[in-house]
């Protein structure tokens, strides 16, 4: 399915896939650098080229809790967000997964404040992390526009019924203008069926949502929602395998670039794994055996994927863009955790850099490298190592 | 003490002071320089529903446990309905004791339970009304508990209440020092051949069986459910002075007041928690709140 390349801005790429998954209501804030998405999404129902219910609320929270009402009503829902905006709508988030509702959201990947800044880091993902939503990291506004799409189909899925987080570098990925295969609404209509909640609010046979849990109950709901968010997985592959022979791109939970017989590989999270991929590049044409995993899936955790992709390397260095304040980076310790088990265990180090929308260049990423190779053979891997902080 | 430990549990309803009682306990446990703790069963305590405190008490060192009690050395309803709701000796241990407030004689309660415990009965509810003028028999009860069982002395009470009670802790200072002396103290044998009583056991689904979201479809499900068991009591009407104004199914905060065909008002007692707000707006006083039995 090839169509005309086209340039777009990644935010209004994102808007184009909510436009094409032909979404009933979003309630959205704006914040930066989430603006673009919501803009171009009310402007397209403003000039009446989206039939959907815009709902511009006061804040965050009732930004979500709009979304869990249009959701439970079976309304496809979409949201957007960003660094305090997703902090403030927090509350409300854990309540999309417990309530089971498949509302969709971009999160514009953002540094949280004190000292305020507009952006990008994961610190705000890492915050939502445990609140049972699925996570997906893109790299690029292609793959913004595909997991949009996917989302979708994800979280609406009947085996699912959970709500989809696509994580989106702030600026780095969000405000490029670059190139896009767009889809067309046929082809889209149909790899996206119907949303059908099948016990929607509903005034002629009313339910409970959200009822009451006591201690003799609360565990055993917290134990399917697990499991579901668990389960999820294999309707996340087939979806990603579905598209992948619609459209020709390809996605999986764990994504491995010239990892042959390489001795140590970089482990990366969202938009910088592309200047990764440059940095193994030019190792590898120098005869380093480095190559890159990326982590797209952040929820549910690929334990089985990341073992098996880092299980024979001799080193591993991951790349944190948060960091856990007072403990080690909240990437790096998953992946340490995923491969404690091993009998034959690579050394793992983690590092904590690009926090606040610094740049990881391409020659940064090979300096980087050569860090944790460093702390690797001094033994030095247990110590919390920044990259490109002023010491 | 004969245990290291001793674990006492107390039934009450909301608003009763069950918790009160556990808490007085603890401090005048400690107030001897025991070692004790109180604690309620942490929930969504309504008034007239049943509920639960607890209280650990020890000599020798600081209680660590931190968990409700499921096998109590003495047990304490403070509540008489209760007997015939709840199993009030479940996991009560073997040679441990039973305290209910009840006007019913100890003959009759024995065929209630069936173990090997010692009884302690007190109309408590008696003692209160006529020394504290309420039927809150929370400290009455502790009178009970003294003189079954002497995990506390008496006066070891007096600084806790005075500090929860004020001016009025001499009334039930006295109103504890009565109970004491009224207590009757009997045994309960382990014989089969006693009153039948059932329980209802609610069957708690595992994850697999909630519904997606726990969405409850059976909509009105609280129709089943008999907030009239919460009442300790509950209203008459004195139908020569109703002049049918319907105030009280107004009030009514369960709506469970409906006029009958003669024009008269009647509640629905599987509903009515017993709250009394119909008595007191009754303009004409044609309403009078009874103890339960």
């Amino acid at each position: 399915m090839t169509s005309k390349r086209v340039g777009l801005e990644s935010s209004l790429g994102i808007a184009q896939a909510v436009k094409l998954a032909n979404v009933d209501v979003i309630a959205a804030y704006p914040i930066t650098p989430q603006t673009h998405i919501v803009e171009g999404l009310a402007e397209m129902v403003a000039n009446g080229e989206l039939d959907a219910e815009y709902i511009p609320v006061e804040s965050e929270h009732s930004a979500m809790s709009a979304c869990l009402g249009a959701s439970a009503v079976g309304a496809r829902t979409f949201t957007a967000t960003a660094g305090q905006g997703l902090i403030l709508m927090h509350e409300v988030v854990t309540v999309a997964s417990a309530l089971r509702l498949p509302v969709v959201m971009a999160i514009a990947n953002r540094a949280l404040s004190g000292q305020l800044s507009i952006w990008g880091d994961h610190s705000d993902v890492m915050m939502a992390r445990d609140a049972g939503w699925i996570h997906i990291f893109v790299e690029n506004g292609q793959q913004a526009f595909d997991q949009t799409l996917c989302a979708f189909r994800i979280a609406e899925h009947k085996d699912v019924m959970l709500p989809v987080a696509v994580d989106v570098d702030g600026f780095h990925a969000t405000h490029v203008i670059e190139s896009f295969y767009l889809l067309d609404q046929k082809t889209v209509n149909e790899f996206l069926p119907p949303y059908v909640h099948p016990t929607p609010l509903d005034p002629d046979n009313p339910v409970t949502m959200g009822c009451f849990a006591m201690p003799n109950y609360y565990f055993e709901t917290r134990k399917a929602l697990d499991m579901a968010l668990r389960n999820s997985k294999k309707v996340i592959l087939e979806t990603w395998e579905k598209f992948g022979a619609l459209t020709g791109r390809h996605y999986l939970p764990v994504e491995k670039y010239k990892t042959e017989n390489c001795d140590t590989l970089l482990v990366t999270m969202g938009s910088f794994s592309e200047n990764a991929m440059m940095a193994v590049d030019r190792m590898q044409e120098s005869g380093k055996k480095v190559g890159l995993v990326r982590l797209r899936l952040w929820r549910p955790f690929p334990t089985e994927e990341l073992v098996a992709a880092l299980s024979g390397a001799k080193n591993v260095i991951v790349l944190d863009r948060a960091i856990s304040l007072g403990g080690p980076g909240p990437v790096c310790s998953e992946i340490k955790a995923a491969l404690y088990p091993l009998e034959k265990k690579p050394h793992v180090v983690g590092i904590i850099g690009g926090l606040g929308g610094r740049d990881i260049s391409p020659e940064n990423f090979i300096a980087l490298v050569e860090l944790g190779l460093e702390k690797i053979k001094t033994g030095h891997t247990g110590e919390i190592i920044m990259f490109g902080v002023r010491e | 003490m004969k245990n290291d430990i001793i674990e006492i549990r107390w039934h009450g309803r909301g608003g009763q002071g069950a918790v009160t009682s556990a808490e007085l306990t603890a401090l005048a446990a400690i107030h001897e320089g025991k070692y004790a703790q109180a604690f309620p069963s942490f929930g969504p305590e309504r008034r007239g529903a049943p509920v639960l405190a607890f209280n650990r008490i020890r000599t020798d060192r600081a209680v660590r446990e931190r968990s409700g009690i499921i096998k109590p050395d003495i047990v304490v309803v403070i509540d008489p309905g209760l007997v015939s709701l709840i199993n009030v000796t479940d996991g009560l241990k073997p040679g441990g004791t039973l305290i209910v407030n009840s006007a019913r004689s100890v003959e009759d309660l024995q065929q209630d339970f069936s173990g090997d415990w010692k009884l302690a009965v007190v109309d408590a509810a008696s003692i209160a009304k006529k020394l504290l003028g309420v039927n809150i028999v929370n400290t009455t009860m502790l009178g009970a508990l003294i003189k079954a069982t002497e995990v506390i002395d008496c006066d070891s009470l007096r600084e806790p209440l005075e500090e929860r009670f004020g001016a009025r802790a001499k009334s039930n200072f006295e109103a504890c020092k009565q109970a004491a002396e009224n207590t009757v103290i009997s045994e309960i044998t382990p014989s089969g051949d006693k009153r039948p009583r059932s329980f209802a056991v609610e069957k708690l689904p595992k994850w697999n069986e909630l519904p997606v979201g726990c969405v409850v479809t059976d909509v009105g499900n609280t129709k089943a459910f008999c907030t009239g068991n919460w009442k300790s009591q509950h209203p008459e009407w004195l139908d020569s002075k109703c002049i049918k104004c319907g105030i009280c199914s107004i009030f009514c905060p369960e709506g469970c007041i409906k006029q009958q065909k003669d024009g008269f008002f009647r509640a629905d007692l599987f509903y009515c928690k017993g709250c009394g707000i119909c008595a007191r707006e009754c303009w004409t006083q044609a309403i009078k709140m009874v103890e339960e039995a």
